[in-house]
This record gives C-alpha cells, structure tokens and sequence, in this order.
C-alpha cells in the first residue's frame, strides 16, 4: 500500500482547516466532548488509510465530514443505547489557545457569553435541525455537500436550514441585535 | 416577486447565491415590504451572531497534537525509500492510535491519555518529541495567521532590537535579546524588524517578534526550551545549529533552538528549506552556511 505524497499531503492541510469544524460537528452528534475527540480521532485515521482511493475530483469535505458520521451512526447502532447527554462546558478551560489573549477582558466576557448562549441555543434544536447548522455555519459546507453528507435532497437541506434558523432565532431573540451589528459579508454587494 | 417567494429566496440572498433578474425582483420586493425586510433584518442578526460565536468548539491542542504527530509519522514514512519498511511504519503509527481510539468510549480520559503515551514510548521511538514539536509548530502557524488577520496587534513597534529587546525586558520569564539588523554591502535592507507583543504558550509568556520584506510579512514566536519542543521535518544544520522545515497550511515554518529558547520562524515563503533561508541571508556574511 502506498500513498501518494500530494494526497497525503494535501489531506494535512484539509484536516488542519476543518478540525474545529469537524469536532464540532463531532460534538454536536455526540454530545460529549470525549467521544467527539475519538470520532475525530478516528475519522482523521480512516481518512489517512484511504486517501490512496480518493478521486481527483472527490469533495474532501464533505468526503470527511461523511465518514464522521458514518462512525457515529455506527456506534450507536452498536450500543443500541441513547447518547447520553453530559454537561459541554465542564472543561471550557483546555480549549483556551494562545490567540485568546489578544482579546480585551470585556471583548472575551462578551464573546464568551454569546457563544455559550447559541450553543445552549443550538443544543435546543432538534439533530436533525443542529447537524444542518453546524454543518452549513461551522463547517463551510454547501447545500449540496450537506445533502451528500446526509444523504437526502439538497431542497430537504435548505427546508431544514429554514426551519432551524427560524427556531434559533426565536430562541436567541435576547441576543439578536439588528441592523448595526450586520457584517459587510452579509448585505448586499 | 410576492411574499412567499421573497421568504425561499432569503437563505440564497443571504449566502450570495441570488443572482441576476432574481436578485433584481427580490430587492424590489424588500424596498416594498418591510415585513419582509423585518424578516431578512433578523437573518441578518442571526448569521451575525452565529458568526461571531466561531468557532462554536475548539478542537483540544492535545487532539491536534496527536492527530498532527500521526500524519508527520506518516509524511515521514512516504518520504522514506523502502515501501515495505513505510506501511509498516505507518502501519504501526495508525493501529497506536486505532488502539488508543477504539477503547475510548469506555474508558475514563486519563486512562486513555496514559495508555496513549505509553504506546507511544515503547513503540514510537521519539513520538513524544515529535507530539510537542507538532504543538509547538501548530501555535506558532496558528499566531502568524492571527497575526496577519490583525487579531494579535503589535504591542511595541520599532525597527530597532534593542528597544524591543528593552520593551521585553522582565515581561517573560526568560532572557531574550534580539541581535542587530543585518544589511547588505550595499546597505539595502532586505528584512526589517516591525515590533512584537507578548503571547501565551502552553500557560507561559512568549513573544512574538514581527519582520517584514518588501513583500512578507514574517513571524518569529520564541519560548522558553522547557515548554516548547523542536523536532521533526526536514533537517538542514547551519551554524553549529539544526533547523527543522515544514511546509503546509499555507505556511513555512522553521524551528529551532539554542540556549534553552525554542524558536518558530512563519511565513509564506514557497521553496527548499535553504531558499527560506537565503531570502534573508542570501547578501550576508553568513550566507555559506545555508548553501549546501
């Protein structure tokens, strides 16, 4: 069995730009921080062992982001038992890095709060309304690589995406401050 | 365009995705209906916030680490010349962590952490170097990019070493000084110190000190010896010291060390270890040292 360097290579830097993306994801089907590291553990292994198949013209992304959950779905079909469902935010602490420091106090304080109350937020959703936000806002997929990770119509994803986004808006009405903290990104170009 | 139709096409607006005549009727429609424009204003504070709550999760340094010592195991093995002796290199670095992997979900944390290091003592000579090394070289690409995206901004600005070297003076908890600019004969500079500011590493103060070329911008973290490992990539020895290479993510880094300060030199530099080398070096005194 031999790897070609560039996949190999090229690989690297994919799963460097997506890890957050994945664990989150990982978290999010999980739903706990220490299975979430093993699914990620464990899809960055599959994915170093089958690089060699990959096509040229294969969608990494959403190439791992599939075995992710082809894993998880795996797992639970093998304990037959409901994720249990524990405290997230028990060890904020160890996902500090370096980069934080560069924030004020009152820029952390307020980031902090706001990402714990959209997690609360997203946590609230239903699964199937969570894995399309993390997978659309936090993992940079497209309808269309949604759709392949879940397997259903691309239409089904965006109907889901409505929905959950009507939902968290209601429940982050509270945080939800318009039109001033719009993004140029955002608004018409 | 009625409400309905404004109502699907919000979410394509919103990824950019509405183009031409129906981009046309759907801005038609919001000028005319401001519950409409109520609605998109909402989505707009939504993705907003869900933007600035990035990343939802942090990936553990630990996780990254190992992951990231598993594929220089493996980047290693494929450089390597015997195809046989590579698979089960590589082979050997993947059932660790598949061993590690598989029991996790029953087993506490620590014990698997423990069973992990021990694995890897007894069967990968150096893994744990290599783990840290990895750490180390991640942080440093992880403050260059926030660096170059203006999250961490300079604390001290000056082109010249010794009033950095004064400004850092008792702020970390080792000794640094920065040596003087080095020019061409002709006196042109082709690197220039820009400033630097303090950054955390592994709970400890370090520094991160900036450089620039006409066209680069460099980063260069420095930390103590004791938290920070160097190890791995592609080696070249110059000057009695050994500089390890890597590139990926964009960026090249360089690390090495000397007097118990560990260094990560970042930048997008493209080329062979020694070209890296030579875009600073190559009109100096020293430039021998890296042309082999």
């Amino acid at each position: 069995m031999t790897f070609p360097r560039e996949k190999s290579h090229f690989l690297s830097e994919v799963l460097d730009e997506l890890f957050d993306g994945l664990y989150a994801y990982a978290i999010v089907l999980s739903r706990d921080r220490t299975e979430a590291e093993d699914l990620v553990q464990e899809t960055c292994v599959r994915a170093v062992q089958a690089v060699e198949n990959l096509r040229p013209d294969s969608n990494v992304k959403s190439w791992l982001f599939t075995i992710l959950r082809n894993i998880w779905l795996n797992q639970v079909r093998q304990r037959r038992t409901a994720p249990k469902i524990v405290e997230l935010d028990a060890d904020e602490s160890t996902a500090q890095i370096a980069v934080e420091t560069s924030k004020d106090p009152y820029a952390l304080y307020v980031s902090k709060v706001e990402r714990e109350q959209v997690r609360e937020a997203i946590q609230q959703l239903s699964g199937q309304f969570r894995e399309v936000i993390v997978l659309r806002e936090y993992g940079d997929l497209s309808y269309q690589e949604i759709a392949s990770v879940l397997s259903c119509p691309a239409g089904t994803v965006m109907s889901r995406l409505g929905r959950a986004r009507s939902k968290l808006r209601s429940l982050l009405s509270g945080s939800l401050r318009t039109p001033d903290r719009r993004t140029k990104g955002a608004t018409e170009s | 365009m009625n409400c309905d139709e404004c109502s699907l096409n919000r979410l394509l607006y919103l990824d950019g995705a509405l183009i031409g005549q129906k981009l046309e009727d759907f801005r038609e429609h919001l000028a005319d209906c401001s519950l409409c424009r109520e609605h998109l204003e909402g989505e707009l504070a939504l993705s907003c916030l869900l933007r600035e709550a990035r990343p939802l999760y942090l990936a553990p340094q630990a996780l990254r680490a190992r992951i990231s010592a598993a594929a220089t195991e493996h980047a290693t093995a494929v450089s390597q010349a015997s195809v046989c002796s590579h698979e089960t290199r590589l082979q050997n670095v993947m059932r660790s962590l598949r061993d590690v992997a598989l029991p996790a979900f029953s087993l506490k944390p620590l014990a698997v952490m423990t069973l992990f290091l021990v694995l890897s003592l007894v069967f990968i000579p150096g893994a744990l170097q290599r783990v840290r090394a990895a750490g180390y070289v991640e942080a440093a690409t992880q403050i260059h990019r926030s660096y170059l995206n203006g999250v961490l901004p300079l604390q001290c600005r000056s082109r010249s070493p010794e009033a950095i070297t004064a400004w850092l003076a008792g702020k970390t908890p080792f000794h640094f000084q920065l040596p003087a600019s080095q020019s061409a004969p002709n006196g042109k500079a082709f690197y220039w110190l820009t400033g630097a500011r303090l950054v955390s590493y592994k709970g400890s103060s370090a520094v991160l000190v900036a450089y620039e070329t006409p066209t680069e911008k460099i980063s260069l973290l420095i930390a103590s010896s004791r938290s920070a490992v160097v190890a791995g990539g592609a080696e070249v020895r110059a000057g009695g010291l050994t500089f390890h290479y890597r590139s990926g993510a964009n960026f090249e880094v360089i690390t090495w060390s000397n007097h118990g300060l560990a260094y990560a030199l970042v930048s997008s530099l493209t080329g062979s270890p020694q070209h890296s080398c030579l875009v600073c070096h190559q009109n100096m005194s020293d430039q021998n040292l890296f042309e082999h």
